[in-house]
């Protein structure tokens, strides 16, 4: 992290503090307390910690989708002001995500109509992005007529068919099954092989977070903070062997010991949130 | 999924035909019923059997010129309240639930009308809109537009914050969230209004109709009613269910046509990498 030119940079975040409710009001709260993180470009992070820690809000701020209290962020150097910028950022969140009420190709179109870009484009790229995660053939399906592994595809490729140079993952899988889930992980190692594509993803898994991540950000109990950064050094596209080998499970421990002390502050103030926000 | 499903029966075709056997049954067994008891036991002057009511709906109904053009002015009747009330209830839903201000400041006014029982109000409507047809249209209106308000309003209340949030991070504007997001999201909430819809404008028009007329079907009904000529009096009722039953029918085709992905039918149970 230390040598590297800014040029190198795709997203910076410099000391997010983001309180919601005034501050004061009984139910005022201190989501992110002065928050610093440099991502690379093609760096695949992870940001790691238990519930309410503020992951998604460091992501949705990244995002644009609102402003910070204060801080700034920089995306490949111009400031992020509450606006997504959409010609370099995609989201993708969880499968339910896609609009029920459009079939798969429209879903894609509509994405890219909101972007703005030439209908001309729409269909090209939305199979393109299908045929790269094996789902050409399901186009004309509405959502609901997939299986939850086969929607998460799909909205995999929603965000990977307008082809911004950073990805931002909002726990895509939490709501798949571990098999499925480590299966899209791998495409999903073999995706930022191919593309170098800057990812962020937040997630709860311990496992998701070793495998897939350059580096896991480990953050703190509310107000989160980042608590430690672990590197893996291990080469994308990973295989599945990756999980078997000693330095995998010692990477999770790392992880799992880092977080307990932080999920058993977050289980206190769940109890007796009085206590713990005074 | 599988394991609920079979014993739920065997296979969906023959489940629904044996359904459809069975109705059969019950309803042919009503008829009977009735039959029997309007032959053998029923006062004739208060009650007919189902052979005498449809031989008397060809003759005394269908033969009787101003009945047919009474019940044809009931159908219009029906029809321009639904119209009416389906534009001025989704242009007053849209605009009660457009932001979460006008909802609160204006959903409980709407929420009060529709729990007001309206029956109270039929001799002030016959009032301000005489004998004729617009007495019936206003009532049935005044029914329908409640139900079509509030599930609009609804509708639009419970859009999923995960999809404007997608839609928001795909830069969408916020006319496209409302196009695209919001009104597509509320069409199954719209159409269960406008079933409701439909059913309040029948009791609102028939309710008008039976109540006071002076050339619509309520008048003929009194008229055999009062002359103790049950079979004509049921055979005009009868017409009047199947009328409903028929807008009933026209308002659930739309809804299965017209609801985005409503046509769900081949669900994908397994995909062959996950399961194994």
């Amino acid at each position: 992290m230390s040598a590297t030119s800014p040029n190198d940079i795709a997203i910076s975040i410099r000391n997010i503090t983001q309180r919601f409710g005034e501050e004061g009001a009984p139910d005022s709260v201190l989501a992110l307390d002065d928050v610093s993180l440099d991502i690379r470009k093609g760096e695949f992070v992870c940001l790691l910690g238990p519930s309410g820690c503020g992951k998604s809000t460091i992501l949705n701020i990244v995002g644009g989708l609102f402003r910070p209290t204060s801080g700034t962020t920089l995306v490949e150097g111009r400031s992020v002001e509450g606006t997504p910028h959409t010609d370099q950022i995609a989201f993708v969140f969880q499968e339910s995500t896609l609009f029920p009420w459009y079939t798969v190709i429209e879903n894609f179109r509509i994405a890219m109509k909101f972007r703005g870009m030439a209908a001309s484009e729409w269909d090209d790229r939305a199979m393109k992005a299908l045929k790269a995660v094996g789902m050409a053939s399901f186009a004309r399906h509405y959502p609901d007529q997939l299986s939850v592994g086969m929607r998460q595809r799909v909205n995999m490729a929603r965000g990977i068919c307008v082809e911004t140079p950073i990805l931002l993952m909002d726990e895509p899988f939490a709501a798949l099954d571990e098999q499925t889930r480590m299966v899209l992980g791998e495409d999903l190692s073999q995706l930022l092989a191919a593309t170098g594509k800057t990812i962020v993803f937040v997630t709860h898994s311990l496992a998701e977070a070793v495998f897939l991540s350059d580096r896991i950000a480990v953050m703190t109990a509310r107000p989160g903070k980042i608590k430690t950064i672990i590197d893996v050094n291990e080469a994308h596209p990973r295989s599945p062997d990756f999980m078997l080998e000693p330095r995998f499970s010692e990477l999770r421990n790392q992880c799992y010991a880092l977080l307990r002390d932080e999920i058993r502050a977050t289980m206190a103030a769940q109890r007796d949130p009085a206590g713990v926000e005074a | 999924m599988s394991t609920a499903s079979s014993t739920l029966g065997s296979s969906g075709a023959a489940t629904s035909r044996r359904a459809f056997h069975l109705r059969m049954i019950l309803i042919v067994g009503i008829v009977a019923a009735l039959e029997f008891y309007g032959r053998f036991v029923a006062d004739a002057t208060l009650f007919s059997p189902p052979s005498k009511i449809v031989q008397s709906f060809f003759t005394d109904i269908m033969g009787d010129a101003r009945i047919v053009r009474a019940l044809w002015i009931c159908i219009v009747e029906i029809a321009v309240a639904y119209v009416l009330s389906i534009v001025f209830g989704v242009t007053t839903g849209l605009l009660v639930g457009a932001t979460p201000f006008t909802r609160r400041a204006f959903f409980p006014v709407v929420i009060a009308l529709y729990v007001i029982p309206q029956v109270s109000f039929l001799p002030l409507t016959i009032l301000l809109f005489g004998l004729g047809p617009a007495a019936k249209i206003a009532f049935g209106f005044s029914h329908a537009i409640f139900p079509i308000i509030i599930n609009v309003v609804s509708g639009m209340r419970t859009v999923r914050e995960l999809h404007l949030n997608a839609a928001r991070s795909m830069g969408a504007s916020r006319l496209d969230t409302i196009r695209h997001v919001v009104l597509p999201h509320m069409v199954p909430s719209l159409f269960t209004g406008l079933r409701l819809g439909m059913t309040l404008n029948l009791l609102g028009v028939i309710l008008a109709e039976l109540y006071v007329s002076n050339s619509g079907v309520g008048f003929f009904t009194r008229l055999f009613a009062e002359d103790f000529n049950p079979g004509p009096l049921f055979a005009l009722i009868g017409s009047l269910a199947i009328i409903a039953i028929a807008f009933n029918e026209i308002v659930r085709i739309a809804e299965r046509r017209l609801t985005p992905g409503a046509h769900r039918k081949t669900i994908i149970k397994t995909a062959g990498k996950e399961k194994q």
